[in-house]
């Protein structure tokens, strides 16, 4: 009995270690730009779906980085055409051109891959197993790759100027510009990172199971509920919020029903914001 | 003759849905993304207790307090945090209830719906009852409406557009806004509920796969295009968005075409929202400000 919760238990941190790459992506974002982009979800979905297009031509691997390449720069466009030209409109004008804005992209998407299930063909492979817990090759590459990219960021935060006048202008932007920051620079830094983080690990979550349009939505609750847990704007927090999504939905399998595994993260959402409103850390402010 | 009829029914029907999303996201500024979980709550809760022998007129009143109840509950908890966290709080809320109609087959059937929903008055179910129910609706509608029209224009409607433009205005002239978010929720969910549970009795059939985020995005547009914050916007935008909706059903599309028809007509709401935040975000109908 007891393997069957440490198995939920290393499930739930494989799937929680790529909640975490969206998490940190959503959170960069409301860090230096104090809104939550709807449309993440769609970044994710869309690295997702690019891959499986150019996949059809090219080997997976290297099919990988034009897919990349290209929620990038879907990524830097919601920016310069949408979000923008809004930036000091008020919030709800920016809100609801971002949740337009996520509904365009995944009816883009509908449109030209349609609603039904997809996979990238590769066949189902036995798991590697070890003391009874089994893992697949795929989940184990999920739980590297999250580390690659989250080590790359924290690096990049830490010991770069780049990093370091992100860090600034999440702080305080205004003092961040007066202190010579380009802000446009840190601007096109944040929003290359969150699609490159969302493509990355929409392909992931790809690879473990399946593509459909609505994976966006499902993942961006998810990644709300990380980002929430960890308290918003704070990138560490976001992190280890994505691995306690991913944890207590796959506990929570043990005890309800698995159609509501996707209800977990509502349940937390609601119960962090009645208790602990400023994440479980209690810091709120910028990235850390 | 009797599709106009048709036609009529769900825009009346959508005006109160847009009337209510209008008194939260026009009049004080709150970002509900999941307002049709309590448009699907007054439809379901309204067509159980009908289908369990309770008089579809009765029903349809308790089902609006179900939604009023459910509104209150979630608000709370939900209005503790301003801004952004609303808005995801409120569409994962709207999900949850869609995951639980989905679920929940001993309640809701599930994915099979709910046929055969009787309609109140003894109005007949097929087309002979169309105008009678278009009656029934536009009197309850004006009902939706007149309320809002009161209330925004009230003592307390003026306090939750202070709490709009300044929320710290709001509470150094001594309102509670936790008290003001947590009614006007109660009032929209309740207006919603009735909106839903009118919905459900006119189309006789409901199932999880109506009440979706598409509902959510129709009614923001509705409530976006007409403009935010007036009485009359919203209604104007249900019947521009609804008509323009059921007149795409009369161009002479291919059926090969047929796959691509709804995901295009989500493209142009996606993108009419983002147009309309970019070169108009007032709406058609501006709001009169001093």
């Amino acid at each position: 009995m007891s393997t069957y919760y440490a198995q939920l238990l290393l499930n739930g941190v494989i799937a929680g270690s790529v909640y975490a790459i969206f998490a940190v992506g959503l959170t960069m974002v409301y860090g230096v730009f104090r809104f939550i982009n709807f449309a993440h979800g769609e970044l994710i979905a869309w690295g997702a779906y690019l891959t499986l297009l150019f996949s059809q031509v090219l080997p997976f691997s290297v099919a990988v980085a034009p897919a990349l390449a290209l929620t990038m720069i879907l990524g830097i466009s919601q920016d310069r055409c949408v979000y923008s030209p809004l930036r000091r409109r008020g919030r709800i004008t920016l809100l609801i051109a971002s949740i337009g804005l996520s509904y365009l992209l995944r009816n883009a998407l509908r449109l030209v891959w349609g609603s039904d299930l997809q996979t990238y063909g590769f066949e189902a492979v036995r798991g590697i197993s070890f003391g009874g817990l089994s893992i697949t090759r795929t989940q184990l590459a999920m739980v590297v790759a999250a580390l690659l990219f989250l080590g790359f960021l924290y690096g990049l935060l830490k010991f770069t100027m780049l990093g370091k006048s992100l860090r600034a202008a999440a702080d305080n932007m205004e003092l961040a510009e007066l202190m010579g920051i380009d802000m446009k620079r840190v601007g096109t830094t944040v929003w290359t990172l969150s699609a490159l983080f969302a493509g990355v690990g929409g392909i992931l979550i790809g690879l473990d199971t399946n593509l459909e349009p609505m994976m966006g939505l499902t993942n961006l609750i998810k990644s709300f509920a990380a980002v929430l847990l960890g308290g918003a704007g704070n990138v560490w927090g976001a992190l280890l919020g994505g691995l306690l999504i991913g944890i207590a939905e796959n506990l929570g399998v043990a005890f309800f029903s698995p159609g509501y595994k996707d209800a977990v993260s509502f349940a937390l959402i609601v119960l962090l914001l009645l208790f602990r409103p400023a994440g479980i850390f209690g810091i709120i402010g910028g990235v850390r | 003759m009797d599709y106009l009829l048709h036609t009529l029914v769900v825009s009346v029907i959508y005006s109160a849905f847009a009337v209510s999303l209008n008194l939260e996201l026009g009049l004080t500024g709150l970002y509900n993304f999941g307002h049709v979980a309590f448009f699907g709550i007054g439809a379901y809760a309204s067509a159980l207790l009908s289908l369990a022998g309770i008089p579809a007129a009765g029903s349809l009143f308790l089902g609006m307090a179900a939604a009023g109840a459910a509104g209150a509950l979630i608000a709370v908890p939900a209005l503790r945090l301003t801004g952004d966290y609303f808005g995801i709080a409120t569409l994962a809320f709207g999900e949850m209830i869609r995951l639980f109609s989905l679920n929940e087959r001993w309640l809701t059937k599930g994915p099979m719906g709910l046929p055969g929903i009787p309609r109140p008055f003894g109005i007949h179910g097929g087309v002979s009852g169309l105008p009678f129910y278009l009656l029934l609706s536009v009197v309850l509608g004006v009902g939706v409406f007149l309320l809002a029209y009161r209330l925004t224009h009230s003592p307390f409607g003026r306090a939750l557009k202070v709490v709009r433009e300044d929320e710290y205005v709001a509470q150094a002239l001594g309102k509670n806004v936790l008290s003001l978010k947590v009614r006007i929720v109660t009032v929209g969910s309740l207006l919603a509920g009735l909106a839903g549970a009118l919905y459900g009795h006119y189309i006789t059939y409901i199932s999880p796969s109506d009440f979706t985020l598409n509902e959510t995005i129709l009614v923001l547009l509705c409530v976006v295009l007409g403009g935010r914050g007036t009485p009359w916007g919203p209604v104007l935008g249900a019947f521009l968005v609804i008509f323009f909706q059921e007149f795409l059903r009369f161009l002479p599309i291919p059926v090969d075409f047929g796959r691509v028809v709804a995901p295009l007509q989500g493209m142009v709401y996606g993108a009419a929202l983002i147009l309309l935040m970019l070169k108009r975000p007032e709406g058609i109908l501006p709001e009169y400000r001093i």
